[in-house]
């Protein structure tokens, strides 16, 4: 163990070395965010001139928004209750862009639903938004109290306005969540691709340098295989940990500088405006980053090893880089699937395949990463924790025969 | 000491070593030789325990060897290799340490090892700094830093300039006189008559020699005799009469002659030192033993006439 870990040191310490390292560490985060913010502002884009029908079973609004509102939003009301379906379908309604409920309910639970047909922009559902809030104030403190609006305003409790998409009114597709726990689930096959690739070339060129014939005299096979995918896991979860310190600052800033409407009530006129910006709830509200994390380290690992025993052995069987460029094509390819597998469970999730995907260690971590970021049952959480028995056996099996491999390969050059 | 049991080894039904026995004395430089292929390095690795024995065993100070021996030898393998981007100071740090001493005591030993080669100020260099001699000499102490009481120098002279070849060979006979063990694998001959004591010659696999230096080549002696003297060239021929051959001559200044002798039937060097005594001036004289170089090419050839 001892010399496990002196070996791992000195590859950790070589890492951290290489200039590479270091521009990755703090590029990669960088191009994350980069693409991010043009996500956000993408997602930002939208219709600007909507059509919304008012269902007001209660004539709550008594036909009528702001005075002052603008153009682009145009309202028109309904005194009757709507199903949604047949918002949705019939030929009548097919002009309006957005339905606004206002149930009787509205004025205890504060709950507005807003079913929107195509994404509207931000500036326009703020529109939407400001406009409605405003009028219910009107009413409210005409109805329930003797304060003016202004004061009523200062002490009131905010409306949640609940932005949905027609066609998934319960809003149970969470496609983003299950993206977003694909793009977590390629970053683990990305980085054990870029540090696999780490180990194969460290093998390669200790047999073509011959300092392995030392190491071999003073230390067991197993144990420098052990200490070299320790060292350069150790180095692959330190940059990813930067990554992740990285990310959340820099959200911090999104939040704070770059897209402050995202978070502040008072450029939006002392509205909230949360829950406006489907992405924006994705990455700043509805990932569990916590439980994410958790679970993310010891699946990362576990993972890691599985593919680094395999990187190991191709590096200990090859004579030159060149060789081990070849050989590790196909480990390429599984690395692949393992990623495309990400998106079959994502489209096919009930499917025999998808179940079997879970369970299979090239891809238990990618399927493991989009359950959690999309939610789990008690029973979907046992899954995953059997899932995760399985990769950690299967780990632990190949971890064994890659090092008699290697063993046995290491010294023919 | 190492004794050495009828060790085989085959690579795919290739049989390297067959069943090859040595003993190598405590505090001896015991030369390891043989041609390419001849099954050298195959043995050291084994004694390093880097290569299971299909058959045979290996004793050190009666104890069978085991994995905790390893801390107990200091390997130099022929194909030299380090870490190019680490430096000199850390990378013998690193070896040290997998060898079993803890940091503090590393250090020690890098430094007095360093000092001891007057290279201290290399301690914080990139071993891409260095020249290939320059990394020769770190990959030497690579291999003793951590004191062992055995040393397997496979090679240990190729790549060095002559002075640096006086500078291995002395600090060899130090680490001797230190009580050392030292199995010395080499081509180069002149160094094995020099410093080794005893050796082993391995020719396909199989040991065809083990002796003391001095044995193996009173072994291959020919019985011949080099004489230097001053005198006359006719009156030094007509003293050999008929009991010793004139083989070559050299005059080697006016009046001064070297010739070597072949002895015919039971004569000795006494008995020519007595027929030369009035004749010419004796300068030198010696029985003329073959170099290692001639016994291991004797050896090998001998056993490839074998062969054919």
């Amino acid at each position: 163990m001892r010399n496990t870990w002196i070996i791992a040191k000195r590859e950790l310490q070589e890492r951290l070395r290489q200039r590479g390292f270091w521009a990755m560490l703090l590029l990669g985060p960088l191009l994350v965010l980069l693409l991010l913010g043009l996500f956000l502002k993408a997602a930002d884009q939208g219709k600007t001139d909507i059509n919304v029908l008012i269902v007001d079973p209660g004539q709550l609004l008594e036909h009528r928004v702001l005075s002052q509102q603008e153009k682009s939003v145009h309202y028109y009301f309904i005194d009757d209750y709507l199903e949604i379906n047949e918002f949705r379908d019939a030929k009548a309604y097919q002009q309006f862009d957005v339905m606004l409920e206002l149930n009787e309910k509205v004025l205890n639970n504060k709950k507005v639903f807003v079913f929107f047909r195509d994404q509207a922009s931000l500036d326009t559902r703020m529109q939407l938004k400001f406009q409605v809030e405003r009028r219910m104030e009107e009413l409210l403190a005409a109805q329930f109290t003797k304060l003016s609006v202004e004061a009523f305003r200062s002490i009131k409790q905010g409306f949640i306005f609940d932005f949905r998409d027609v066609y998934d009114p319960k809003n149970e597709a969470k496609d983003a969540q299950l993206w977003a726990g694909f793009a977590i689930g390629s970053f683990v096959f990305l980085f054990i691709g870029i540090f696999g690739m780490g180990i194969l070339r460290a093998t390669v060129r200790e047999k073509s340098n011959r300092i392995v014939e030392v190491l071999i005299s003073a230390v067991e096979p197993q144990q420098l295989m052990r200490g070299k995918l320790v060292g350069i896991g150790l180095a692959a979860l330190l940059q990813f940990s930067a990554w992740i310190f990285l990310l959340v600052c820099g959200f911090w800033i999104f939040r704070s500088f770059v897209f402050p409407d995202l978070l502040d009530p008072s450029h939006w006129q002392g509205m909230q405006a949360l829950h406006i910006n489907p992405l924006s709830d994705l990455v700043f509200e509805d990932l569990p980053y916590g439980w994410i994390l958790l679970h993310f380290v010891p699946f990362f690992l576990a993972t890691y090893f599985f593919y680094g025993a395999l990187f190991s052995v191709i590096g200990a069987r090859s004579t030159a880089e060149s060789d081990g460029q070849q050989f590790v094509i196909p480990l390429l390819l599984l690395l692949t699937f393992s990623v495309a597998s990400g998106i079959v469970y994502i489209l096919y999730p009930a499917s025999t395949f998808s179940e079997l995907l879970r369970y299979l260690p090239f891809s238990s971590a990618m399927i493991a990463m989009i359950d959690l970021c999309k939610g789990l049952t008690l029973s979907q959480y046992a899954n995953l924790l059997l899932s995760f028995v399985v990769l950690m056996a299967s780990s632990f099996v190949l971890l064994r025969l890659a090092a008699r491999s290697y063993r046995k390969h290491i010294l023919t050059f | 000491m190492i004794r050495i049991e009828s060790l085989s080894k085959s690579f795919q039904q290739q049989l390297v070593l067959d069943a090859v026995s040595m003993h190598i004395p405590a505090g001896q430089i015991f030369g390891l030789l043989g041609p390419n292929g001849a099954g050298k390095t195959t043995l050291i690795r084994i004694i390093n325990q880097m290569l299971p024995a299909n058959d045979g065993q290996i004793y050190l100070n009666g104890q069978a060897l085991q994995k905790k021996h390893l801390s107990e030898i200091g390997y130099l393998p022929e194909e030299r290799g380090l870490y190019k981007n680490m430096r000199v100071g850390e990378q013998l740090l690193f070896f040290a340490q997998l060898r079993g001493f803890s940091r503090p005591d590393a250090l020690l030993k890098v430094r007095y090892w360093l000092d001891r080669f007057d290279i201290r100020d290399w301690e914080h260099k990139r071993l891409a700094a260095l020249s290939k001699g320059m990394a020769q000499k770190i990959q030497f102490i690579a291999a003793l830093v951590h004191d062992p009481s055995i040393l397997i120098l496979d090679e240990p002279l190729s790549g060095f300039d002559p002075v640096n070849v006086d500078l291995i060979m002395n600090e060899m006979k130090a680490l001797k006189a230190q009580g050392k063990t030292i199995i010395l694998s080499t081509h180069n001959m002149k160094s094995v008559d020099e410093i080794c004591d005893r050796a082993a010659l391995l020719h396909q696999g199989k040991k065809i020699a083990e002796d003391s230096v001095w044995n193996l080549r009173d072994a291959h002696d020919k019985g011949q005799i080099i004489v230097r003297f001053k005198g006359h060239m006719l009156g030094f021929a007509n003293a050999l009469w008929t009991d010793f051959e004139l083989l070559e001559q050299h005059e080697i200044s006016e009046g001064r002659f070297e010739c070597v002798l072949g002895i015919r039937g039971q004569q000795r060097v006494n008995d020519l030192m007595r027929a030369l005594q009035d004749k010419v001036e004796v300068e030198r004289i010696e029985k003329r033993l073959p170099s290692m170089q001639e016994v291991f090419i004797d050896s090998i050839s001998g056993k490839e006439g074998n062969h054919a």
